[in-house]
């Protein structure tokens, strides 16, 4: 019997379309996993199911009814229940409440009734016992405990829904082995009793021990369905990677080597620090470093570290021939580094602020200058945004009233006006057009041809492919795999990606 | 050799740890304990039934209006009108009971619509903050103007006194005690309970993470509005209070004590970000004010410095609180 079924939903986000069309069928009684690479549209799919995304079109069936989810709250109705990949708990509420927060229950409509909310969290804490690790208890606070067992809570949280259908995005990243196991236990008894599962983990083992079908999504498009006992993991990464996955077609087109023996533009030696750990590196000038791997395996904790943005607990960064020891990005930008987010709503633009003031910050900082004519300071400004092509009415405009394209395109300029060493570079493109990327890759490029050491980390295979000289790829916080020459194809980037951490 | 040291030491640092995420009003309450003290060495008269008495009457507008702020301030919202609200409550109850007459009925009746009026003031800033998505802060802002031009159309000039029976019952005995009394406990009472229901709690999980209480599937543009209708009808009984403690109205006399209820708030050991807090704490943080006003009147301070005193007194306080509450945060 299907519990769920979903054909054609998409959805877009701007210009950004994050699913294109996903189709999936779950039936009652199974474990279904879906993969896919990253920003394949999977938890989209997911946020979808449970309420907390609206899909621009496509079908939902659940139990063979067609079904309209207008936000969590009517998810939660119609019998599904959910994990969030970054966690929906509230920090300063007990583990306790936490569990039960979705659906407290109440004495004479108005108080929360502690009894029972104490009983019914306790069933759900029973199911880890002595694998939730010290201090985890009923009443601790969950801001208080490691992210394992904040990720327990949220799967507690998830199980005390008690849908029929029930969705895990990522359930098992912080988690240790015994963990794992328990947690896969619990999930082997919801699946006997009939409970749908939607499951998603990176860790081929895990897949291939709890799963029964795979669906796989590429591009924000579901390419198929299988059966996992009739299927081996290089099919399946195949298929995530697309068919061509070892075909020259897909091969890096960019020469692997560069004379780094030249001279080295920033050296990294054994550092670790929150998200990270002993990492070491050499880029030299002129030389593109890719960062791959799965999302958030530290890649952008290390850069946000080395531009001093982040905390290093060891290890040692140079610039060229000196000690660096960035304290603060302040710091990090006055002796050449530039570091570009793609977040850039975060850490880049100053919004509500005209172009020619999100260009020029950093000028001031490294020229010290402290009175500016805008005609002098327009000089400087043009070019920069000029070699990028950036398209806008009047530097006078509001940043807001760029596409999200042209206004990393402003983020960038403000990094060209004096040339820093090394460019940082932290998934750069996320949301912006093809057109933007195309001119946004030619200028790194063009900057690296100029001397510059550039790293940079994307989340889309295909630019690393497309522009790094050498690829590390990054798996649970260090690096596990460095790909150069011939080695740097889609297959080989997936694999060193997937490989159990 | 060394970690045999500090297990224990950690130990008892974990503990004060646990009882301030308990107690998060510790801190607060020490402060005003202090301030008993250093009232009571610089005038011992100050520490009389008397004296607690009218400081009590004094402050219990101030009090309730903290408590009011606290439940927005829980959701992560804040109130910038609460001053207002009070100032029209306390000129429409005070001009109502003026025209019926003043009589017992008069009274009650006008008490009545003077809570359903501060309701009225909550649903219209929750319906402007949380469905309407504006930005707290300037929104109530906003609205504060518009109640507080509502009140100078109800009553232009301030001065129309309050009934005798009102004002005399509100700083009056009851079988021997003073009447404030008997609010405080009630208050306390009531607290208690609203500490218990449900909306409290969906009130700090919204506060905590607005996105994280949207997808567990809580009612968050409901809760919202709830804090804020809250937030209406107590800074209506503040205005009760204001009433009986002024005996006249006044269309201006809550604009100042709206920065005294945040203030109070975060000297109770709320964060003001959401999530964390409690509304014995803003009980405290009211008190606090009140007892520094008043320790900058008994310290024999010239009258020219007593703001300068007051400011710097709140600052000192606020930085004592801030130490002492920082460890208790996850």
């Amino acid at each position: 019997m299907s519990k769920l079924k979903l054909s054609g939903v998409s959805k877009a986000y701007g210009a950004t379309l994050a699913l294109r069309r996903g189709d999936l069928e779950v039936m009652a009684g199974e474990v279904h996993v879906l993969m896919g690479s990253n920003g394949s549209g999977k938890s989209t799919l997911c946020k979808i199911i449970a309420g907390s995304v609206r899909p621009d079109a496509g079908r939902i069936l659940i139990d063979d009814t067609p079904a309209t989810i207008t936000g969590p709250r009517s998810a939660r109705a119609q019998g599904i229940g959910i994990f969030y990949q970054e966690l929906s708990l509230a920090a300063h509420r007990s583990v306790e409440e936490n569990i039960c927060l979705a659906a407290l229950p109440v004495r004479a409509g108005l108080f929360v009734d502690r009894v029972s909310l104490k009983e019914r969290a306790a069933r759900y804490i029973a199911l880890f016992d002595g694998v939730s690790g010290e201090g985890f208890a009923a009443d601790a606070l969950v801001g208080n405990l490691r992210p394992d067992q904040r990720q327990l809570v949220e799967i507690m949280k998830a199980l005390a829904s008690e849908a029929p259908l029930l969705i895990f995005d990522e359930p098992t990243s912080a988690l240790d082995r015994a963990q794992v196991e328990r947690f896969f236990e619990i999930l082997g008894n919801l699946k006997r009793r009939g409970r749908g599962i939607i499951f998603i983990s990176h860790r081929m083992d895990e897949i291939k021990a709890i799963g029964d079908r795979v669906t796989i999504i590429r591009d924000g498009e579901t390419i198929t369905t299988l059966n996992l006992d009739e299927t081996d993991a290089a099919t399946v990464i195949r298929l995530m990677v697309g068919g061509a996955g070892d075909m020259p077609a897909s091969q890096s087109s960019v020469p692997a080597a560069v004379d780094i023996a030249a001279e080295s533009a920033l050296t990294v030696r054994n550092l670790s620090g929150a998200g990270f750990r002993d990492v070491s590196f050499e880029v030299g000038r002129g030389e593109i470093l890719g960062f791959g791997g799965l999302h958030g395996q530290g890649q952008s904790a290390l850069l946000r570290a080395i531009f001093g943005a982040g905390a290093i607990t060891s290890g040692e960064i140079r610039i060229g021939s000196e000690r660096f020891d960035a304290s603060s990005p302040r710091d990090a930008i006055r002796r050449g580094l530039a570091y570009v987010s793609g977040d850039r709503s975060r850490d880049g633009v100053i919004s509500g602020r005209p172009i020619i003031e999100n260009v020029s910050p950093i000028h001031y900082l490294r020229d010290r200058l402290m009175i500016a004519s805008p005609s002098r300071l327009r000089d400087r400004v043009l070019p920069a945004l000029q070699s990028m092509h950036t398209k806008f009415a009047s530097l006078f405009d509001p940043i807001s009233a760029l596409s999200g394209g042209n206004q990393q395109k402003v983020i960038i300029a403000r990094w060209l006006i004096d040339r820093p060493d090394v460019l940082l570079l932290d998934d750069p493109t996320k949301g912006i057009d093809l057109s933007a990327k195309a001119d946004l890759f030619t200028l790194i490029r063009q900057l690296a041809a100029e001397g510059l050491g550039i790293l940079l980390y994307s989340s889309e295979d295909a630019e690393l492919l497309g522009n790094a000289n050498r690829i590390l790829v990054f798996n649970g916080g260090s690096v596990s795999r460095e790909l150069t020459g011939a080695e740097r194809t889609r297959y080989n980037l997936y694999q060193a990606a997937y490989e159990a951490a | 050799m060394a970690e045999i040291a500090t297990g224990p030491m950690s130990r008892r640092v974990g503990s004060i740890r646990r009882l301030l995420e308990r107690y998060p009003f510790l801190p607060a309450l020490g402060i005003v304990a202090a301030l008993f003290l250093l009232n009571g060495f610089f005038s011992p008269a100050s520490l009389s039934y008397r004296a607690l008495t009218g400081l009590l009457s004094t402050y219990m507008a101030l009090i309730l209006l903290s408590i009011a702020q606290t439940y927005v301030v829980y959701a992560g919202d804040i109130d910038l009108s609460v001053g207002s609200i009070l100032s029209l409550v306390n000129v429409t109850i005070i001009v109502l009971m003026e025209r019926w007459g003043g009589g017992a009925g008069a009274v009650l009746l006008s008490l009545a619509l003077g809570l359903l009026l501060g309701l009225a003031c909550g649903l219209v800033n929750g319906l402007v903050v949380a469905a309407l998505r504006l930005q707290a802060i300037v929104a109530t802002f906003a609205t504060s103007i518009f109640f507080t031009g509502l009140a100078l159309y109800i009553l232009p000039v301030a001065g129309t006194p309050a009934p005798t029976l009102f004002w005399r019952t509100y700083g009056g005995r009851l079988f021997g005690l003073p009447f404030v009394f008997y609010i405080l406990a009630v208050l306390l009472v009531l607290l208690f309970m609203l500490a218990r229901t449900r909306l409290a709690a969906q009130l700090l999980a919204v506060g905590d993470d607005r996105q994280a209480a949207y997808q567990t599937g809580l009612p968050v543009v409901s809760v919202r509005i709830r804090g804020y209708l809250l937030c209406g009808l107590f800074a209506a009984l503040a205005a009760f209070c204001i009433t009986g403690d002024t005996a006249s109205g006044d269309p201006l006399v809550g604009g100042k004590m709206t920065l005294y209820s945040v203030a109070a708030v975060v000297l109770g050991g709320s964060a003001l970000a959401g999530g964390w807090g409690t509304v014995v704490g803003s009980l405290l943080g009211a008190l606090t004010i009140g007892l520094i006003n008043s320790l900058v009147f008994f310290m024999g301070t010239p009258s020219e410095w007593q703001n300068f005193m007051q400011g710097l007194a709140i600052l000192l306080v606020l930085m004592a609180g801030v130490l002492a509450g920082r460890r208790a945060r996850p």
